[in-house]
C-alpha cells in the first residue's frame, strides 16, 4: 500500500503520536487567548457558530416583537410606527447578513469542509480568522448604528428613502453590511482554493461529498456577487454623506438603478443561503437512508446550474418597478429556469429514499421537514415568477411567506438539521434525540401555522411592512402570531436538547449515523489536526462497507473488502 | 423532439384557449375565494385564472412529492442494527431526463399563460380616461382633467382608466387588490397603471375620514368601495397610506367631478376657514397636530406666535409676515425647516391654490373653534355660519 502524503497548510509540528487519546481540538490548548488567536478551522467555525446562533436569538426576538405587534390592528405593544419599522428592518438585516448568509458556509462549512477533504485546515487559515473578525466588526457596527439612532430603511435600503431618512444609524449599518460582505468574500475565496488545492489523492471532483459541491457553488457566488453589493452600498454612503447624485432623482440619480445593483447581488445571495442547505440535506438523506444518493451527478450539476442561473434572474424583483415590458418578459422566462434544477434536486432526494434503509434520526426529521417546506417554498416561486400573478402578489405577505419558506423553512431548517447532524462530531456529545425530534416537530408545525397563513394574507391583498392594517386581516395575523409562539417553544426545546448534551449527553462515537465521508473517520471531537494518519478516500456514498457496531454505539467502516481503498481485496469483490 | 414539440404546442394552445375563455365579460364582480379577494376589474378574471392554473400544478406536485416521501419513509423504515437494503438503483438516466423535461414543459406553459394575461395588464387602451396621481409621504392626491382634486380615487364605471403616477418624494406603489393592479411610483419618472371596472360601488357620504383614528377605518356609508394601498415601504405613515376607490356610473361621475372641482369656489371668502379648512387639514393631520403634540412636523397649536417669534420673520427679514412664512412652508417646505424636525414635508404646489392657502391661514387663526382630535368644528359652533350657536 502506498502512503498518501497530505498537504498540510497548518504546518504544525508532527507530534501526534506523543499526544494522549483524549486530546482534541477543544482541549488541545487552553485559555481564552488560544481561542481568540486560533488559526484552527474548527475553532473558528465554532466561534462563528456561537456568534451566528446569538444573532439568531436576537433576530428571532425582533420577529416575536413584530408578530406580537401585529396581533391587533393599530397599536398593540408600541405606539410608534417608527419603532415597528426599525424592528422589521433589524429583523431582516440581522437574519440576512448576520445569520443566514454566514450560518452554513462560515460556521458548519468551516468545521466540516477541511475534514471532509481529509485536510488539516483550510488553504488560508489566517484569512479565515480575518474573515471572522470582519464578521465581528460588522456585528459591532450594527450595534453602533443602533446606538446612533437605528435605521428604518428595510433591509433592502431602497433609495431615495434610505438616503433621505432622518434615522441616525443608516451609515454605520451600510458600513456593517459592506464589511460583512468582505467577510463573506474571503470565506468564499478560502473555500474555492481549499476545494481546488487540498483535495486528497483519490478524491476526484465527482468523488466529493455533495456538501462540498454545494459549498463550492456557494463560494463562487459569494466571490462574484458580493463585490457588487459592496460597491452599491459604498455609492449609497457617498450619496448620503457628500450628496453626489447617483440614485436620488432630485440630484439627477435614478432609484431604479439602485434596485438593479442591489438585486444583482441579493438575488444570488438567496442561493448563497439555500445551496449549502441543499448540500446538508443531500448528506443527511443519503447517510440516513444508508444507500448511494440517487443521481449524484445530476445533483452536483444542478448546484452549479442554480449558481449560474442565480446571476441572470434578478429583474424578477422589479416586475412592477416601471422596468420595460420586454425586460419583465425576459426575466420572467429566465426565472422559471431556476425551477428546473431545484425540482430535479427534490426528485433525486425523494428517489434516494426509495429502497433505502431509512433511519429516522433527529437530523433526518429535519431533512424531511426541509423537503416538505422547500417544496412549498419552491412551488410558490412559480406564482411570483409569472408576470400577471406577480403584479398582484408583489410586496404583499405572499412574498413574505414565500421567502420565509425558502430562507427560514429551507435554509435555516437545513442549518439546524446540519447542526444536529454534526453536533456529535463537533462537541463529542450525543444530544437527547427524543427531545430533538419533538422540538423539530414543534418547529415544523409552528412554522407552517405562521407562514402558510401569510400566503392567504398576501393573496387577499395585505401589503408587507405594515404597522397597521384593515380589521378584516386580523384573523390571519392572530393565527400567524400564534404560530410564531409555537416556533419559539420549538427552538427553546432545541436549545435545551443541544446544550443539555454538554451536561448529560453520552459520549459520541466517531460515526453515530453511519456516514462514509471522511469526517466520520476521525474521532469525535476531531483531534487538533484532524487525522492521525492520512485517511483513505473511498466512495463516500457507498454504504455497503458501513456496519453497525453495538460495542461502539455507532457505525464502523470496514474497508478491507473495498477494492477502491484496498487493492488486495479486488478478487473478493469481483467474485461477489 | 417533434413529439415533444407537438405536445408542447397542444398544451399551450389548450391553456391559451382556457385563458381567453376566462377573460370574457362577467355580470358582477367575482366573489372572494379562499385565495383571492373580490375581482372587480376586467383583468381580474384572467389573473385569477392564471393563479388557479398554477395552484393546481402546485397541489399536484406537492401531493406527489410529500406523498412519495411519506410512503418511502414508512415502507423503507430501518431500525438500528438491521441489515441495510442493497437492491437500490444508484441512478436511472431515462427517469432523470423525464423528470427534468416534464417540469420544463410545465413552466413554459405557465410562462405563456402569465405572459398573455400580463399583456392585458400592461397595455392601456387608447381611449382611456386619464387621472393624474401624486403620491407623497403619506397621502395620495388624484387630479382629474377638469381640475378637480380628491384624496380618494373616483373612477367612471365601464371605461378604461389610466393613472399617470408620480411621486414627490420617495418610492411608493399603488395597489388595488380588487383590481389586481399594482405599479411602483418612482420619483423623477412617470409610470402608468390602467384598469377598467364595470361595477359601480356607490358614493361615500360627505364626511371626510378621520385620519387620527387609532386604526384604519372602513369606507363610510356602506359604499362597497375598493381599497387602495401603498405597497412600497415609505416610512412612518406607510401603513396608513391607504384610501378608497369609488366607482360611479358615467352620469354620477361627471356630476361628482364638476362638484369636486368647484367645491371651494362656492364658499365665500369669510367662510373658507371652517368650511374648507377642516377638509384641507385632514391631509396635514398625519404630521401636524392641533393640541401641541409633537408629530413628524410641528404642531399648529400656537403656530402664529411661534412663527412671529422666529428671527427670520419681520421687517427687513426674509419673510415680511407670518402668512408669508406659512405660505412658503406649504409651497417650498425645505426653505426653512424648524430645528429638530427633518426636512421631510412634500411640496403642495399645484395641489393647494391661493384660496386653499387662505383657508389654511384662516383655520390657523381660529384654531380654538376646532376639535383638536378630529380637526372639525366643535359642536357648540354652527356649521352654517361658524358662529357660536
Amino acid at each position: 500500500m502506498t502512503t498518501i502524503q497530505l498537504p498540510s497548510p497548518g504546518a504544525m509540528p508532527d507530534t501526534i503520536e506523543a499526544r494522549p487519546a483524549s486530546d482534541n481540538y477543544l482541549t488541545h490548548t487552553r485559555g481564552i487567548l488560544s481561542w481568540i488567536f486560533t488559526l484552527d478551522h474548527k475553532r473558528i467555525g465554532v466561534m462563528y457558530m456561537w456568534s451566528v446562533l446569538g444573532s439568531f436569538l436576537l433576530g428571532g426576538t425582533f420577529a416575536l416583537l413584530l408578530r406580537t405587534e401585529l396581533l391587533t390592528p393599530g397599536p398593540t405593544i408600541t405606539e410608534s410606527a417608527d419603532t415597528y419599522n426599525q424592528w422589521f428592518t433589524l429583523h431582516g438585516a440581522i437574519m440576512v447578513f448576520l445569520v443566514i448568509i454566514p450560518s452554513i458556509p462560515a460556521a458548519l462549512g468551516n468545521i466540516i469542509l477541511p475534514i471532509m477533504l481529509g485536510a488539516k485546515d483550510v488553504a488560508f487559515p489566517r484569512l479565515n480568522l480575518f474573515s471572522y473578525y470582519l464578521w465581528v466588526t460588522g456585528a459591532v457596527l450594527c450595534v453602533v448604528s443602533l446606538a446612533m439612532g437605528g435605521f428604518d430603511t428595510g433591509w433592502t435600503f431602497y433609495t431615495p428613502y434610505s438616503t433621505t431618512t432622518t434615522a441616525g444609524g443608516v451609515i454605520p449599518v451600510l458600513t456593517a453590511a459592506f464589511v460583512l460582505g468582505f467577510s463573506s468574500i474571503f470565506t468564499g475565496l478560502n473555500f474555492i482554493v481549499t476545494v481546488h488545492k487540498l483535495r486528497p489523492p483519490g478524491m476526484t471532483w465527482f468523488r466529493m461529498p455533495l456538501f462540498l459541491w454545494a459549498i463550492y457553488a456557494t463560494a463562487i457566488i459569494q466571490v462574484l456577487a458580493t463585490p457588487v453589493l459592496g460597491i452599491t452600498l459604498l455609492l449609497l454612503i457617498v450619496e448620503r454623506t457628500v450628496n453626489i447624485g447617483i440614485f436620488n432623482p432630485s440630484m439627477g440619480g435614478d432609484p431604479v438603478l439602485y434596485q438593479h445593483f442591489f438585486w444583482f447581488y441579493s438575488h444570488p445571495a438567496v442561493y448563497i443561503m439555500i445551496l449549502p442547505a441543499m448540500g446538508i440535506i443531500s448528506e443527511i438523506i443519503a447517510i440516513n437512508s444508508h444507500r448511494a444518493i440517487f443521481g449524484y451527478r445530476l445533483i452536483a450539476f444542478s448546484s452549479i446550474a442554480i449558481a449560474f442561473f442565480s446571476f441572470i434572474v434578478w429583474g424578477h424583483h422589479m416586475f412592477t418597478s416601471g422596468q420595460s415590458a420586454l425586460m419583465n418578459t425576459l426575466f420572467s422566462a429566465i426565472s422559471f429556469s431556476v425551477a428546473i434544477p431545484s425540482a430535479v434536486k427534490v426528485f433525486n432526494w425523494i428517489a434516494t429514499l426509495y429502497k433505502g434503509s431509512v433511519s429516522l434520526t433527529t437530523p433526518m426529521w429535519y431533512a424531511l421537514a426541509f423537503l416538505f417546506l422547500f417544496t412549498i417554498g419552491g412551488l410558490t416561486g412559480l406564482h411570483l415568477a409569472t408576470l400577471s400573478t406577480d403584479v398582484h402578489l408583489h410586496d404583499t405577505y405572499f412574498v413574505v411567506a414565500h421567502f420565509h419558506y425558502v430562507m427560514m423553512g429551507s435554509a435555516l431548517i437545513g442549518m439546524i438539521g446540519g447542526l444536529h447532524h454534526w453536533w456529535p462530531k463537533i462537541f463529542g456529545r450525543m444530544y437527547d434525540e427524543r427531545l430533538g425530534t419533538i422540538a423539530c416537530w414543534i418547529i415544523f408545525i409552528g412554522f407552517n401555522v405562521t407562514f402558510f397563513t401569510q400566503f392567504m394574507l398576501g393573496s387577499q391583498g395585505m401589503p408587507r411592512r405594515y404597522y397597521d392594517y384593515q380589521p378584516e386581516f386580523q384573523i390571519y395575523h392572530v393565527i400567524s402570531t400564534i404560530g410564531s409562539y409555537i416556533m419559539a417553544v420549538g427552538f427553546t426545546l432545541t436549545a435545551i436538547s443541544l446544550f443539555g448534551s454538554f451536561f448529560n449527553g453520552k459520549k459520541a462515537p466517531a460515526n453515530p449515523w453511519g456516514g462514509r465521508s471522511l469526517e466520520w473517520q476521525c474521532a469525535s471531537p476531531p483531534p487538533f489536526d484532524n487525522f492521525a494518519k492520512a485517511p483513505r478516500v473511498g466512495d463516500c456514498y457507498d454504504f455497503s462497507v458501513v456496519h453497525w457496531d453495538p460495542k461502539l454505539g455507532g457505525y464502523r467502516v470496514d474497508e478491507s473488502n473495498d477494492p477502491e481503498v484496498n487493492p488486495a481485496a479486488q478478487g473478493t469483490k469481483a467474485a461477489h | 423532439m417533434s413529439m415533444t414539440h407537438q405536445i408542447l404546442a397542444h398544451t399551450v394552445s389548450q391553456v391559451s384557449a382556457l385563458a381567453a375563455f376566462a377573460q370574457t365579460g362577467a355580470a358582477e364582480p367575482t366573489a372572494p375565494t379562499f385565495w383571492m379577494p373580490v375581482g372587480a376589474s376586467t383583468i381580474s378574471q384572467g389573473v385569477d385564472h392564471t393563479l388557479d392554473v398554477i395552484n393546481w400544478i402546485c397541489y399536484v406536485f406537492f401531493a406527489l412529492v410529500v406523498g412519495l416521501m411519506v410512503w418511502f419513509v414508512v415502507k423503507y423504515r430501518h431500525r438500528t442494527g438491521d441489515k441495510f437494503r442493497t437492491d437500490y438503483p444508484s441512478h436511472n438516466t431515462p427517469l432523470e431526463i423525464t423528470w427534468s423535461v416534464i417540469p420544463t414543459i410545465i413552466v413554459i406553459g405557465i410562462f405563456v399563460v402569465g405572459f398573455r394575461s400580463y399583456l392585458d395588464i400592461y397595455t392601456a387602451p387608447k381611449n382611456a380616461f386619464d387621472i393624474k396621481v401624486t403620491a407623497q409621504k403619506w397621502a395620495w392626491s388624484f387630479q382629474y382633467p377638469n381640475g378637480a382634486v380628491s384624496d380618494d380615487l373616483y373612477i367612471p364605471a365601464g371605461r378604461p382608466v389610466r393613472l399617470v403616477l408620480r411621486s414627490s418624494d420617495v418610492l411608493h406603489s399603488l395597489y388595488i387588490p380588487d383590481f389586481r393592479v399594482k405599479r411602483d411610483i418612482v420619483p423623477g419618472r412617470y409610470t402608468y397603471a390602467w384598469f377598467q371596472c364595470d361595477f359601480p360601488t356607490g358614493q361615500p357620504g360627505k364626511t371626510p375620514r378621520d385620519p387620527n383614528a387609532k386604526t384604519v377605518s372602513g369606507p363610510e356609508d356602506d359604499a362597497q368601495a375598493h381599497t387602495l394601498f401603498c405597497t412600497e415601504y415609505c416610512g412612518t405613515g406607510h401603513s396608513k397610506m391607504n384610501r378608497y376607490v369609488y366607482v360611479l356610473d358615467e352620469a354620477s361621475f361627471g356630476q361628482w367631478m364638476t362638484d369636486q372641482s368647484q367645491w371651494m369656489d362656492k364658499i365665500p371668502e369669510e367662510e373658507l376657514y371652517f368650511k374648507a379648512g377642516p377638509k384641507i387639514f385632514a391631509r396635514c393631520q398625519q404630521c401636524h397636530s392641533l393640541d401641541g403634540t409633537v408629530g413628524i412636523g410641528p404642531s399648529w397649536k400656537g403656530i402664529i406666535e411661534r412663527v412671529k417669534a422666529y428671527p427670520i420673520v419681520g421687517d427687513g427679514k426674509e419673510y415680511g409676515t407670518w402668512e408669508d412664512y406659512v405660505r412658503t412652508s406649504i409651497l417650498v417646505p425645505g426653505k426653512y425647516v424648524v430645528p429638530t424636525y427633518g426636512n421631510v414635508m412634500p411640496s403642495f404646489k399645484g395641489q393647494l391654490n391661493d384660496k386653499a392657502i387662505d383657508a389654511v391661514l384662516g383655520y390657523m387663526q381660529q384654531l380654538e373653534k376646532f376639535d383638536t382630535k378630529t380637526g372639525k368644528l366643535k359642536a357648540e359652533f354652527d356649521p352654517a355660519t361658524g358662529m357660536k350657536k
